[in-house]
């Protein structure tokens, strides 16, 4: 499980941040909803120790993060973190160099279900199968845990259904998955449960499933009435 | 260990394109200017001894003998390490900042890997080391082969042949490179790995705290050269010979690894707990 514990950021004057908690399961896609700048990547920067906190608490497994549990968490930001001038296979060869969880008939799997060619350069790719990339490299890893930010962000519709997709296949099964989008209807049905965000804090936690069994409300539902009610 | 080690791999892979660009450049501007420099002796020789009818003992009287110092101390020799100098300069800053600034975040993917963040900042400095050393290695084997190129193009009577040793101690800033002691050897290397970690360090106070870290890291370059240079501003500015040479001389080595060492130190506290990506 990821613990976020009152996490605390300034930028400067501005309070980004002020004492956000939430829990993220293992099996679990959890999705973080908030309007731009509202720290949602700040949030999974945090986590992975990419940026500091202020002030807070975040355990996975109920650990602090070091350098071993690169192996057990990996983020996937909204921008591809190779270098353009390598081909596809360098990345994958890059990331088996480093990284034990690194699986590679996994790699192979996801190259040929994004229908990629290893030997194309990344920065020769559209914004789309860059995307899909950045989604490789991260997905091939057999770590527990995986924070997505913004996966869909200004992707075309049949990326974005391929990449839905993986998100209900084995590829993810199993793993905690924490998500941030703004694209909330392709992924509604998938998600288990969504953090509402809004002036540094959570607004609201839910189950998803909970929600609509008990209270008959869809994740757009709550968003209408916490944000505009 | 071994993540470091790919690392440094990794990192001397990434400059190789332009260390090579470096190299071919600094062997074809050395090697043309010696075959240039002794085509234009030889070529003032004749001109001065056959159509002048200079006598030999005037002509080396008034032009010198011809020597591998004319050919180190001109712009073909000195040109391309200046170039090289500068190219190492950049990088030091390039080396960090490619990796971060604009559409690029490979930063995020080197502050990933499963291994101490040190070893990256480690894997960068060894890299600009050993690169250096390199380009210093091939100086040693472009001296010998320059001076062969030399004997070549102007006659005994009209050269002084010099030993690569006599070369490069008569030269000031070919002897700074490669010096004839090792203990100098390492002064001169130490001061300047010592330059590069303390850079490094600036760097990444400018990266953990933007604008508030350019100010920082200038105080810390101030600080570390006022602590590496305290004993040589007391000895030479404040109270001559107030150390013995061999207690100045360890001093500075022992500052200079204090240095390195705080440098490190908060190099890696920044890498754990402030740097942003």
């Amino acid at each position: 499980m990821i613990e976020v514990k009152e996490l605390k950021k300034k930028f400067g004057r501005k309070q980004i941040l002020n004492g956000v908690s939430f829990t993220a399961n293992k099996g679990e896609i959890t999705c973080l909803i908030g309007i731009n700048g509202v720290g949602k990547t700040t949030i999974l920067k945090g986590i992975m120790n990419l940026t500091p906190m202020n002030s807070g608490q975040i355990f996975i497994d109920g650990k602090n993060l070091s350098k071993d549990t690169y192996e057990k968490i990996t983020f996937i930001p909204d921008a591809i973190t190779m270098i353009p001038t390598m081909t596809i296979a360098q990345a994958m060869q890059f990331m088996q160099d480093y990284y034990k969880s690194w699986n590679q008939s996994r790699a192979t799997e996801l190259l040929s279900f994004f229908r990629l060619k290893q030997e194309d350069k990344i920065s020769s790719l559209s914004k789309g199968n860059t995307a899909k990339v950045n989604l490789l490299l991260g997905l091939a890893l057999d770590v527990d845990y995986l924070l997505m930010d913004e996966p869909f962000s200004g992707i075309d519709i049949f990326s974005r259904e391929q990449i839905a997709n993986v998100f209900t296949s084995h590829l993810v099964e199993d793993r905690g998955v924490i998500i941030t989008t703004h694209e909330i209807n392709d992924i509604e049905h998938l998600i288990d449960k969504v953090v509402l965000l809004d002036n540094g804090i959570v607004l609201k936690e839910f189950s998803t499933e909970e929600m609509r069994e008990d209270e008959g409300k869809s994740v757009v539902d709550v968003m209408r009435e916490v944000y505009q009610g | 260990m071994k993540s470091y080690l790919k690392l440094v791999n990794f990192e001397i892979g990434r400059f190789m394109k332009i260390y090579l660009v470096l190299i071919g450049l600094t062997i074809l501007s050395q090697l043309i200017g010696v075959i240039i420099l002794s085509k234009s002796y030889v070529a003032n020789a004749n001109e001065a001894i056959y159509e002048y009818l200079v006598p030999f003992g005037q002509f080396i009287e008034e032009y010198g003998r011809m020597s591998m110092m004319s050919v180190v101390d001109s712009i073909w020799f000195m040109g391309p390490i200046a170039l090289c100098a500068a190219a190492f300069l950049f990088y030091i800053f390039f080396i960090w900042y490619r990796d971060w600034v604009g559409k690029n975040t490979f930063i995020y993917r080197l502050f990933m890997l499963p291994t101490a963040r040190l070893n990256v900042l480690l894997s960068k400095a060894t890299t600009i080391f050993l690169l250096v050393l390199g380009l210093v290695a091939m100086q040693l084997i472009l001296l010998p082969i320059g001076s062969m190129l030399m004997k070549w193009n102007v006659p005994l009577d009209f050269r002084t042949d010099m030993t690569i040793r006599e070369i490069i101690n008569n030269s000031h800033y070919l002897f700074i490179l490669i010096p004839d002691s090792f203990i100098q050897f390492l002064i001169n290397y130490g001061l300047g790995f010592m330059a590069v970690f303390v850079l490094f360090t600036a760097i990444l106070f400018e990266r953990s705290f933007r604008w508030k870290g350019v100010l920082l890291g200038i105080v810390y370059c101030l600080i570390a050269s006022a602590i590496f240079l305290a004993p040589l501003i007391y000895e030479f500015g404040i109270q001559a010979s107030f150390f013995y040479p061999v207690e100045l001389l360890i001093i500075e080595i022992i500052l200079g690894i204090l240095v390195i060492a705080i440098s490190i130190w908060l190099s890696k506290f920044l890498l754990n707990k402030k740097v942003t990506v």
